[in-house]
């Protein structure tokens, strides 16, 4: 909940909320917004925008806009599922890794390591390839399971970090068991460094979806923003001129992207007050105009004060 | 050396770990391996050309573990197979050829974001809270966000295409023989300017950012505030004691990025027809040339590790305390 507030009271914050809400709405309440199935064809093949197709149709004569708002659907939960799965793993990892130290540290962290030196954009490749075309439910997984560990890294020195203070030290000489001090004391500190690894997660997640849909390496009959893509692609719609294709998707990802970006540029200053540039900077700018003002008048009346017996 | 050595055993095993995937998937696959890996391209190979990739893939009769040690040893004799695709050429020549477009390509979109994004950082943070990084240091933020495939779409669609400004695809014109001359050195680089310029954008921020915040850390130190005191010009104290002081892990970072962006600027190559190992990959992709994707795995992580264990060294020079057995 306070994670919430904070976020709320940072104006970067709340715009990229707001941009991020506005993709989820839209691709939620679809059929709100689109008469048309995203699937069918509508209409004759590569119009331009019109009052009857707002983003004009695709190469098969299917309206954009409502491939978009229901391919939000898709690449937004795997987004989010993704995201999701990657937290998870991150916080099993790191926590256990910087709770537990010694040999356990040792071998998680080695795996965390391992993880990071592998490049991950290939070897999701040679696993989607195997896998052939991947369901987005198979491409979140594997995005998942492949992206954890730079979370994990954080979240690790994170909670070594807290387990050297006084309450967790309180809590072990009380004799209370090991998940009860990591769920209770340990987890709720950890709360903005999750929040901002999760969003993080999410921004690389959808990228990556769209990435390799857009690689051909997603399942063709889907429909998501990467997919999108990928069509827009097979069928030369760049060079055809067809930019309403082209732009669409484009800049549904983007948007996404810079809302979640924007949410976290807030994290991050919530987080560590010295990289704030706004209100708090501005505040501690007028304390400090105000102090030199009462300074500067303590010294005149001192030097008037000092004058008058001579 | 302790240290060094220790780095270098890391490396070997996260390489292995890499090669276990690779030998583990096509076990996984139903059906016999080979076959499925051939797909219906294996009638153009004869039974002794199939039995060789057997020998290579470790297909051999034996347990899991001998067919192990037969895959691990001709991946270290640097034999990653034969592409199917364009056959009978092998895996390595083909990677080998398209290897130096892709290492060009990132290295400079890398290395320009390094300077630039440096740059702007020490400014943003020298100026901080000021209309230059309220502006400059969200928008980095953002353009990190926006996937490489979005801004190479775009720039195609918008330069390349639309306004023709820039060639939209291949390194170089086709009726220029590759050769050591001013008109084939500028068209190349006329063919660089848009997946280049791609790279740089998104990487950006990735320097920017820390940096700016490296340099408002460090501005709080007593000896930035002394060298203000002595009188030294504000460009004195921002460059010479600031920045070279917070572009310390940026150095090491850049290592680390040339690693990693060489595996993700593949899309880059994609979009604009760049011969690559995007390109390359891209197509054994479409042709499931399964020998070719597993090899570029190898090739990736191996350059991964190249890159990391530069950044190991440079940082062994940069902090004098790694050299006397300090852990990393």
């Amino acid at each position: 909940m306070n994670f919430l507030k904070l976020l709320l009271g940072n104006r970067k914050a709340s715009i990229g909320l707001v941009i991020v809400l506005f993709f989820v709405v839209l691709s939620v309440a679809a059929p709100l917004f689109s008469d048309y199935s995203p699937t069918k064809r509508v209409s004759r093949p590569h119009q331009s925008p019109s009052a009857e197709h707002i983003m004009g149709t695709t190469r098969m004569g299917r309206d954009v806009f409502a491939q978009l708002a229901y391919g939000g659907r898709t690449s937004l939960a795997v987004g989010f599922g993704a995201g999701a799965l990657v937290i998870v793993l991150a916080i099993g990892f790191g926590i256990t890794a910087g709770y537990f130290g010694g040999v356990v540290d040792e071998v998680l962290s080695s795996m965390m390591n391992i993880m990071l030196v592998i490049p991950q954009l290939p070897l999701l490749m040679v696993l989607a390839a195997f896998i052939g075309e991947a369901s987005p439910l198979v491409i979140a997984i594997i995005i998942g399971c492949t992206s954890w560990a730079w979370s994990a890294r954080v979240i690790r020195a994170q909670t070594m970090a807290i387990r050297e203070k006084e309450f967790v030290s309180a809590a072990q000489v009380l004799g209370e068991p090991a998940w009860r001090i990591i769920l209770v004391e340990i987890l709720p500190n950890l709360i903005s460094i999750i929040g901002a690894a999760f969003i993080g997660a999410v921004i690389y997640s959808i990228m990556l979806e769209a990435t390799l849909e857009f690689l051909g390496l997603g399942d063709p009959t889907a429909v998501t923003w990467g997919i999108m893509l990928y069509n827009m692609s097979n069928t030369s719609a760049i060079l055809i001129g067809a930019w309403w294709e082209v732009i669409a998707p484009c800049i549904a990802i983007a948007m996404v992207g810079a809302g979640l970006a924007l949410m976290n540029f807030a994290v991050d200053e919530i987080a560590n007050p010295a990289l704030r540039s706004h209100t708090g900077l501005k505040r501690w700018k007028l304390k400090q105009a105000q102090r030199k003002k009462i300074l500067e008048a303590g010294k005149q009346s001192l030097a008037k004060q000092q004058q008058v017996p001579l | 050396m302790g240290f060094i050595l220790r780095r270098l055993f890391f490396y070997l095993a996260a390489f292995m770990v890499a090669v276990v995937i690779n030998f583990m998937l096509p076990r996984l696959m139903p059906g016999d391996p080979v076959t499925a890996m051939l797909g219906g391209r294996g009638a153009m190979m004869t039974y002794d050309q199939i039995e060789a990739l057997r020998q290579t893939f470790g297909f051999v009769d034996g347990p899991l573990i001998q067919q192990f040690f037969s895959y691990v040893s001709s991946v270290f004799q640097g034999d990653l197979g034969t592409s199917v695709q364009s056959f009978p050429e092998t895996v390595s020549t083909i990677l080998g050829r398209a290897f130096g477009w892709t290492l060009f390509l990132t290295g400079a979109g890398t290395l320009l974001a390094f300077i630039v994004g440096s740059l702007l950082g020490i400014l943003a943070a020298w100026n901080r809270g000021g209309w230059f990084d309220s502006i400059v240091s969200p928008l980095s933020l953002i353009l990190q966000a926006t996937p490489q495939l979005v801004f190479g779409l775009l720039f195609m669609f918008v330069f390349g295409v639309t306004l023709q400004w820039l060639p939209s695809g291949y390194a170089f014109s086709p009726e220029l023989t590759p050769e050591f001359s001013w008109l084939f050195i500028s068209d190349v680089a006329a063919h660089a300017i848009l997946p280049v310029f791609t790279v740089f954008i998104v990487q950006l921020g990735g320097f920017l950012i820390p940096m700016r915040n490296n340099m408002i850390n460090l501005l709080n130190e007593d000896y930035i505030t002394m060298g203000k005191a002595k009188g030294l010009s504000q460009l004195r104290v921002m460059l010479n004691y600031g920045a070279r002081n917070a572009v310390l892990p940026s150095v090491t970072s850049l290592s680390m990025a040339l690693g990693m962006v060489i595996g993700g600027a593949m899309v880059v190559e994609v979009i604009f027809n760049y011969p690559g190992l995007g390109t390359v990959l891209y197509n054994a992709i479409l042709a499931r040339d399964y020998q070719l994707i597993q090899g570029q795995l190898l090739v990736m992580t191996l350059f991964m590790l190249f890159f990391n264990f530069m950044a190991d060294i440079l940082y062994l020079f940069l902090d004098p305390r790694l050299k006397h057995g300090g852990s990393a």
